[in-house]
């Protein structure tokens, strides 16, 4: 409900819209989608979101949406949340192999395919909190407090290492054009014959 | 036979501490201690670091109340500079450490504080989190949402980022306030009026539930310490201190900050790293003083704010001139909160605010340093030695955790007493413990900045360490 909160404000812009059957062009496309790159830059491999953010800021393909990065998911970005269409949130998991790109759905339920995100994320969770919550977590707050329920997308590469360090690994560097081509190819890819062109789990062993 | 109810850890991430608490063989709490075990020393590793680098390191220490550290060091390095930032560079480091505590203060109450408000202290932990909240009273968690918002926004747009930012540098301000900036910060302030005020509106309507909590949370008679201006007014930035005893007669009153060392000292504690902080004067651990949003309502003539002055008069109508429980730090969370949103525009509005001269350049001038300034949880002290070339040679930071360290404890020991009888360990003990810590919001743990299901555990233990009696979550 864009504009029904002027002290939070419209965070992702554009309009919610519906699927078409002509594929948008990637400004059209890109509107109404949220990336939310998140992790801790200083923690080896979690600061992959922060990698990926600076890249998607310069990528054309992503020219309408929202790119942010936050050191973690806390309550408050519900509010961004609440106007868009498509949400993608980019993290390191502790589950694949180092630099493996996975690709998760979070459902409008906001439960979470492939297992709950608290025994996977990077960061874990032990319950909603104000220092983070899970996306799943966070689709759901979103949703009870505004009745949002954009797609909402996980895209993640397995870490190496989460250690004091401001250096990814080489497998997570080498992860990083994937990461940001799986991002790209959900966002321009939706509105068409198959809305996100990726098949859920592994993108690249 | 004597007997110890461990709590550990209170805490998940950065903050480590845990709670013991000591009863005898009639199973009568005797003692309490809050312990906090980790070690920080950032005391230490900033020595040999040119004094320029301080307060972008002092940030560090924090990612909660980053602008709290950056304007005490800040402070801190203008001394050693001999220099005084200019006025609009003043005004700009008020309002960023102004929208600091109004998004430190949403965070505490909101997120943290109010889910026990709304659903009990006797409610199952896995209730009170902010997702059910949010099912119970969704305009609540809206409110505290856009609040935190709103004041993580001013820190980002003036200081560069969110999260430790960079524009408070020595002298004032590494860059000057746009137009579009201010505008868009004052767009904000009705709705974040109107948040807080429903807030507290909703708190005074509820407070009569937590009757027992408010005469048993901490309520003792101590000291309270803060920052005035002038007039009296509530100061977070700047000012005297000002330090009143439970009867409201001034301890002390227009004390420069600069002598701080003068009143207060510090001791430690084999059981915790966390420094306990005392009153000179009344001596160890006499001199016990309490800081945070209780503090600076109690000891202020006035906010210095027309909303903030009236809610002032209401609470001190409802719990009297000096509070003494440490319950009502939420009540005055909140006024604290009105008051800061009042300020930020009345600065904003000045006429000057947009002035392109908003830092001053100096050298090392002096050898010695010191800033205070009131962050979320109180006062908040840095103090640096130099030597002729600027390079750091010792550093002693006195944090509003600290000044509560004793505060703390005592509350600790006064839930347990009140909860705690015989050997049954039962949640709403374990409730009451964590929720009486919540309300001084100490910046050194998750455990209290964490909702819902924290990874608590409490143990009964015999004096052999045979295992009484065991709960966990």
């Amino acid at each position: 409900m864009p504009g029904d909160d002027p002290l939070i404000g419209a965070a992702a812009g554009g309009d919610a819209g519906s699927p078409e059957a002509a594929r948008p062009g990637p400004a059209e496309a890109a509107s109404g989608a949220l990336v939310v790159c998140y992790g801790n830059p200083l923690r080896g491999d979690d600061a992959l979101g922060w990698h990926v953010s600076e890249l998607l800021a310069a990528d054309p393909r992503l020219g309408g949406a929202t790119v942010i990065w936050r050191h973690q998911l806390t309550p408050d970005l519900a509010a961004d949340i609440k106007d868009a269409s498509l949400v993608i949130l980019v993290d390191v998991n502790v589950v694949d192999e180092p630099g493996v790109v996975s690709l998760r759905r979070v459902d409008a339920g906001g439960s979470e395919a492939g297992g709950s995100e608290a025994a996977t994320d990077s960061a874990g969770s032990a319950g909603p909190s104000s220092h983070h919550v899970a996306p799943a977590e966070l689709m759901a707050l979103a949703r009870e407090l505004w009745g949002a329920s954009p797609a909402v997308y996980v895209v993640s590469a397995g870490a190496e290492t989460l250690e004091i360090g401001d250096r990814l690994s080489p497998a997570v560097e080498a992860a990083l054009p994937a990461v940001v081509d799986a991002v790209a190819s959900i966002v321009t890819r939706r509105g068409g014959p198959d809305p996100f062109g990726l098949r859920q789990g592994r993108l690249r062993p | 036979m004597s007997r110890e109810i461990v709590i550990d850890p209170v805490t998940r991430i950065e903050g480590h501490s845990k709670i013991t608490i000591q009863l005898d063989d009639r199973g009568e709490v005797v003692d309490a201690h809050f312990h906090v075990t980790q070690f920080r020393g950032f005391e230490r590793i900033t020595q040999g670091r040119p004094v320029h680098e301080m307060p972008a390191i002092m940030a560090r220490i924090c990612g909660i109340c980053p602008v709290s550290h950056l304007i005490a060091s800040a402070k801190a390095v203008d001394d050693i500079l001999a220099v005084e930032p200019p006025p609009t560079g003043k005004d700009l480091r008020r309002v960023i450490n102004l929208g600091q505590i109004v998004q430190s203060n949403a965070l505490s109450f909101f997120h943290l504080s109010a889910p026990d408000l709304l659903f009990g202290f006797d409610a199952d932990p896995a209730k009170r989190n902010v997702i059910a909240m949010a099912r119970e009273n969704p305009a609540l968690a809206k409110d505290g949402i856009a609040l935190r918002k709103w004041g993580q926004q001013i820190i980002e747009w003036i200081g560069g980022k969110r999260i430790h930012p960079t524009g408070i540098v020595p002298g004032g301000m590494a860059e000057p306030l746009t137009a579009e900036v201010r505008d868009r910060i004052l767009g904000g302030v009705p709705d974040a009026i109107a948040a807080v005020e429903r807030a507290i509106a909703w708190y005074k309507t509820d407070m009569m539930r937590w009757e027992e909590e408010a005469a048993t949370f901490g309520n003792f008679r101590t000291a309270f310490m803060g920052l005035v201006d002038r007039h009296g007014n509530v100061d977070h930035y700047d000012g005297w201190l000002r330090v009143i005893d439970a009867d409201g007669k001034f301890l002390a009153d227009k004390v420069d900050p600069h002598n701080f060392n003068d009143y207060i000292g510090e001791a430690v504690e084999p059981w915790s790293y966390l420094k306990s902080t005392y009153w000179k004067a009344m001596g160890y651990p006499d001199g016990i003083y309490r800081v945070g949003p209780l503090a600076r309502v109690n000891i202020a003539d006035r906010m210095g704010t027309p909303r903030a002055d009236e809610e002032l008069e209401k609470f001190r109508w409802r719990v009297g001139r000096v509070a003494g429980s440490s319950f009502h730090y939420h009540y005055a969370r909140l006024i604290d909160t009105l008051h800061s949103i009042e300020k930020i525009e009345e600065i904003l509005r000045g006429p000057d605010i947009l002035s392109k001269h908003v830092r001053s350049r100096a050298e090392v001038n002096r050898l010695e340093g010191i800033g205070v300034s009131e962050a979320p949880r109180g006062t908040l002290m840095h103090h640096y030695k130099v030597d002729e070339n600027g390079i750091v040679q010792w550093a002693n930071l006195v944090i509003a955790t600290g000044h509560n360290n004793m505060a703390m404890n005592r509350a600790v020991l006064q839930v347990a007493r009140h909860h705690i009888k015989g050997d049954r360990l039962e949640e709403p003990m374990l409730n009451r413990v964590e929720a009486v810590i919540r309300c001084y919001d100490p910046c050194l743990s998750c455990s209290t900045h964490a909702l819902g299901e924290m990874a608590l555990r409490i143990q009964l233990l015999g004096p052999d360490g045979t295992v009484l009696s065991d709960l966990a979550r």
